[in-house]
C-alpha cells in the first residue's frame, strides 16, 4: 500500500506555517491570496475562502483589492522550500521510501509498517497529526498504487483509505482536473463533456486512443486506478534548515524571537521524527539596509552555537539563541532569518552513578549564556570571561586560558590532597608602582597612591622568556614586606626590564 | 474540666505536627583542608552562607583558605568561583590540587558593562544558585572597596541565605568585613600573626582564624585557632 501526503493550497500553507495554531485556524476561514511575479504581481495561489470570494489565478493586486477583505501575501520561495523539506521529513517519519512527487505532494511506501503504526486508517491519522506538528494541514490518501493514493489525497479532504481492488469506485466522483494532464487535453475532455473520472473510465479505449493518443489511454488507466509504478525515492538530505522571509522587515527582538522560536521548534520536531538531536545551532540573519542603499547583496549576520552534548529540546536552543541575540545590535531591520541545526545521534549513555552531582547538561549552556550576558564573552586579550581555567605550557607568570566549562565528569588524574600552601592574590592587570631603591634593594614604594616603607625584601629573582620573538618578557621579582597602618603586608613586586617600569603583581594572602 | 493529656491528644488527633519536636537535620560541611579550621567548625557548612573576612591591605590568609577549600571541594563537587576583581591565580590552585576542569571561573569587570563588578558578581551568583548543581559557590569580593559592599542591601544577603538553604550548595563569600550579619551560617576572620624567613627567603606564614559567628556551634565568645602555611617554594 502507498500513502500520499497532499498539502492543499501549498503556497498559502507555506506562507502561514510559522503562525501559531490558533492563528492558522483563523487564516483557514479568512480569504488569503499569494502574489508573485514582476510588476504588477499577480495571484499565483489562494485558499478555499478566497476562491469562494471570486479570486482567480492571474488576477492583479488591484483586481484582488477591489474584492475587499482579501489578505494578500507575497510568495516566499524560502518558506516553500522549508515547508517542502518539513513535508518530506513528515513522510520519512513513517517510511524510509519516500517520493517527492511535486511541491506539496509526497508519496510513501507503507509496505511492512502495519506492525508499527497499526491499520492504514490509523496510519493516515498519525501522518495527519504529525503534519499538524510541523504546521501543515494534510490530506492523506492510502491506496494500492501511488497514483490512486495521490488522486484520493487531492480529491478528498482528510483521510481516505481505498481498499485494494476498489480504486475505480472511489475515484469515480473525482473531477478530471486531478489528473496530471496537459491543459489542452483537459480542454478537449471538457468540450466532450467528460468532467469526472467515472466518465473518462467509461470511454471506449480504442476510440480514445485514436483521438488523444497514448496520453488519453494512460489518463483512462489512471482514472480506473489500474496503473502501477515504482516510487522514485527522494534523496536523503541531512541538512536541516528552516527559513522565513518577513514581508515587512522587523526591527525588534520580540518580533524576531517569535519566528525564531517557531523555526527552532519546527526543526526540533523534524529532528525528533528522524530520532536525531543536535549539537550545533546556526542562525543567519539577512539585513535590509545594504540592498536598498547600494543594490548589492544583503548584509548578513551569522551566529553559531556549539553545544557540548546533543540536545533535542527546542526551548533550550531558543533560550540560548535569544540570550545571545539580545546582546547584539543590528545596523538595519531584519529581512530574512535562516536557522540550521547539525543533526547528530542523541546521547544514549547514562551518566555514572559515582560522579558528583553536576549542573543539568541541557540547562548548563543556558546558565553560561546568561552569565556571559552579564560579564561579557571575553576580555580585551580574548580570554573568555567564564569557563574552566587551564594552565598554559609556559614559564611566563600568570599565563592561562579559559576553556568552555562542560560540566561533564572530569577525566584524568590530578594531584589530590596536596598540602595547603600560601598563595598569591593576583592583581590583574598588575598595579603600576614606583619604587625607591636603597643599597640595591626596594626601600619605599607606593601602592594605590599610598607610600609604604619596605621592611624586608627578598630578591631579585630574575625571570625572562620569549626573547626570540615579539612577545619577550624579562623581569626582576622581589618579595617584600611593607608596613601599613593595618599591619604588615607581603607583596610580590617586579621590575619589567623591557618597559622599565615597576609593578605590584599581587599580595601573599 | 479536661486534663492536659486529654487536650493534647485531641489536638494531636487533628493536628499531628502540633507537638512534634522539630529536629534540624545535621548540616553537612565541606572541609577546608586546613585541619585547624576544620577542627573549629568542621569546615564550610553546606546549605548556608559563609563569610571569610580579612584585610585587603595586609596578608591575612583568606585567599589561601579559599584555594585550599577549592582543592578539597573540587575532588567531590563541581565548584564555581565568581571573581569580582579577577584575582584568582589558576597556577596556585593547580599546584594545591584543585581539579580545574570541575571549576567554573567567572571573571567579572573585564568588559565595559552597565553593571559594576560587584553587581555582576551578585547577578552571576543569583544565576548559579538558580541553576543548581554546584556543590560550592565562592564569591570573591575581597578587593571591592568596603564602602561599596556596605551599600549592598540586607535583603540581598537574606535572599542568598534563603535560596542556598534549599540547595546542597555551600555559598562562601571572601570579603574584607562581614556584612551578612544573621544571614551568615559561619563567619571566619583571618589574620596574620607572623612570617618566618629562612635567610632572605620567606618560607612560612603563621595565621590565625577566628570564628565570629557559627550557627551550628554558637560560640559564647569568639574562638580562634593558629596555624601555619608554607610558601610554595619552601
Amino acid at each position: 500500500m502507498f500513502a500520499c501526503l497532499f498539502v492543499p493550497d501549498f503556497p498559502v500553507q507555506a506562507a502561514c506555517r510559522m503562525e501559531p495554531k490558533d492563528t492558522r485556524e483563523i487564516f483557514k476561514k479568512s480569504p488569503i491570496a499569494i502574489l508573485d511575479g514582476p510588476t504588477p504581481p499577480r495571484v499565483v495561489a489562494m485558499n478555499q475562502a478566497a476562491r469562494s470570494a471570486g479570486i482567480q489565478i492571474g488576477m492583479t493586486k488591484l483586481q484582488v483589492e477591489t474584492c475587499g477583505g482579501i489578505s494578500l501575501r507575497k510568495r516566499s520561495l524560502a518558506n516553500e522550500e522549508s515547508a517542502r523539506a518539513a513535508l518530506l521529513d513528515c513522510g520519512r517519519a513513517f517510511s524510509p521510501c519516500v517520493e517527492s512527487t511535486c511541491p506539496g505532494t509526497v508519496i510513501l511506501d507503507l509496505a511492512g509498517t502495519e506492525k508499527l503504526f497499526g491499520s492504514h486508517e490509523s496510519t493516515g491519522h498519525k501522518i495527519a497529526d504529525h503534519g499538524a506538528q510541523v504546521g501543515l494541514e494534510l490530506n492523506v490518501g492510502v491506496a494500492a498504487n501511488p497514483d490512486s493514493a495521490m488522486f484520493a489525497a487531492r480529491g478528498y479532504s482528510g483521510i481516505t483509505v481505498i481498499p485494494e481492488g476498489r480504486e475505480a469506485k472511489y475515484l469515480a466522483p473525482l473531477e478530471v482536473s486531478v489528473l496530471p494532464a496537459a491543459p489542452e487535453v483537459l480542454d478537449i475532455l471538457d468540450v466532450w463533456g467528460i468532467r469526472t473520472l467515472q466518465s473518462l473510465a467509461g470511454l471506449p479505449p480504442i476510440a480514445l486512443t485514436e483521438r488523444l493518443g497514448q496520453e488519453g489511454l494512460q489518463l483512462q488507466r489512471l482514472a480506473c486506478g489500474k496503473t502501477c509504478r515504482t516510487l522514485v525515492p527522494a534523496e536523503s538530505n541531512e541538512d536541516l534548515t528552516e527559513a522565513y522571509e518577513f514581508e515587512d522587515p522587523v526591527e525588534t527582538l520580540e518580533s524576531l524571537a517569535f519566528i525564531l522560536d517557531r523555526l527552532i521548534q519546527q526543526l526540533c520536531v523534524r529532528l525528533s521524527s528522524r530520532s536525531l538531536a543536535t549539537n550545533q545551532l546556526e542562525v543567519m540573519l539577512e539585513l535590509e539596509a545594504k540592498q536598498r542603499q547600494t543594490g548589492q547583496d544583503r548584509e548578513q549576520y551569522e551566529r553559531v552555537w556549539k553545544l557540548p552534548l546533543p540536545v533535542q529540546d527546542g526551548r533550550v536552543l531558543f533560550r540560548l539563541a535569544y540570550l545571545d541575540l539580545g546582546k547584539s545590535s543590528f545596523s538595519a531591520p531584519i529581512h530574512k532569518i535562516t536557522v540550521r541545526v547539525v543533526p547528530v545521534r542523541p546521547r544514549s549513555v547514562q551518566q555514572s552513578l559515582f560522579v558528583p552531582v553536576s549542573p543539568e547538561t541541557e540547562q548548563l549552556e543556558i546558565t553560561l549564556a546568561r552569565i556571559r550576558g552579564v560579564v561579557g564573552i571575553s576580555d580585551q586579550s580574548g580570554i573568555a570571561c567564564a569557563g574552566s581555567p587551564t594552565i598554559l605550557d609556559s614559564h611566563k607568570p600568570d599565563s592561562f586560558s579559559v576553556e568552555p566549562f562542560s560540566g561533564g565528569p572530569a577525566s584524568g588524574a590530578f594531584p589530590a590532597g596536596s598540602e595547603s600552601v600560601l598563595v598569591l592574590r593576583i592583581f590583574r592587570p598588575a598595579l603600576e608602582t614606583s619604587v625607591d631603591m636603597a643599597a640595591n634593594k626596594p626601600h619605599c614604594l607606593s601602592i594605590r597612591k599610598r607610600q609604604f616603607r619596605v621592611l624586608a625584601a627578598s630578591g631579585p629573582w630574575c625571570n625572562s622568556g620569549f626573547w626570540w620573538n615579539n612577545s619577550a618578557w624579562s623581569r626582576d621579582e622581589w618579595d617584600i614586606a611593607v608596613k601599613t597602618w593595618e599591619g604588615i603586608g607581603y607583596y610580590r613586586i617586579y621590575l619589567d626590564k623591557i618597559r622599565k617600569q615597576w609593578f605590584v603583581e599581587g599580595i601573599f594572602d | 474540666m479536661p486534663s492536659a493529656d486529654l487536650l493534647r491528644s485531641q489536638i494531636e488527633a487533628r493536628i499531628p505536627a502540633a507537638f512534634a519536636v522539630y529536629r534540624r537535620p545535621e548540616r553537612k560541611t565541606i572541609p577546608t583542608g586546613i585541619t585547624q579550621i576544620d577542627d573549629l567548625n568542621g569546615g564550610v557548612p553546606v546549605g548556608a552562607l559563609t563569610e571569610i573576612c580579612g584585610s585587603d591591605l595586609v596578608s591575612s590568609g583568606r585567599t589561601s583558605v579559599l584555594i585550599s577549600l577549592l582543592s578539597k571541594a573540587s575532588q567531590t563537587h563541581f565548584c564555581a568561583l565568581v571573581d569580582a576583581s579577577d584575582t584568582f591565580d589558576p597556577a596556585s590552585a593547580h599546584k594545591t590540587g584543585t581539579n580545574l576542569s570541575r571549576l567554573l571561573w567567572v571573571r567579572c569587570g573585564k568588559n565595559q558593562s552597565k553593571f559594576t563588578p560587584l553587581e555582576q558578581a551578585f547577578k552571576v551568583t543569583d544565576i548559579l544558585l538558580q541553576s543548581g548543581g554546584f556543590g560550592l559557590i565562592v564569591v570573591d569580593i575581597g578587593c571591592i572597596a568596603e564602602r561599596l559592599v556596605r551599600r549592598v542591601p540586607l535583603s540581598s544577603w537574606f535572599r542568598f541565605s534563603r535560596v542556598v538553604e534549599r540547595h546542597s550548595t555551600a555559598l562562601v563569600l571572601i570579603e574584607q568585613q562581614p556584612h551578612a550579619t544573621s544571614c551568615a551560617g559561619l563567619v571566619l576572620r583571618m589574620t596574620m600573626v607572623s612570617a618566618i624567613f629562612s635567610g632572605r627567603v620567606i618560607t612560612q606564614f603563621n595565621l590565625r582564624s577566628e570564628i565570629l559567628r557559627g550557627r551550628e556551634k554558637k560560640p559564647s565568645q569568639s574562638v580562634s585557632q593558629d596555624f601555619s602555611l608554607k610558601t610554595q617554594w619552601a
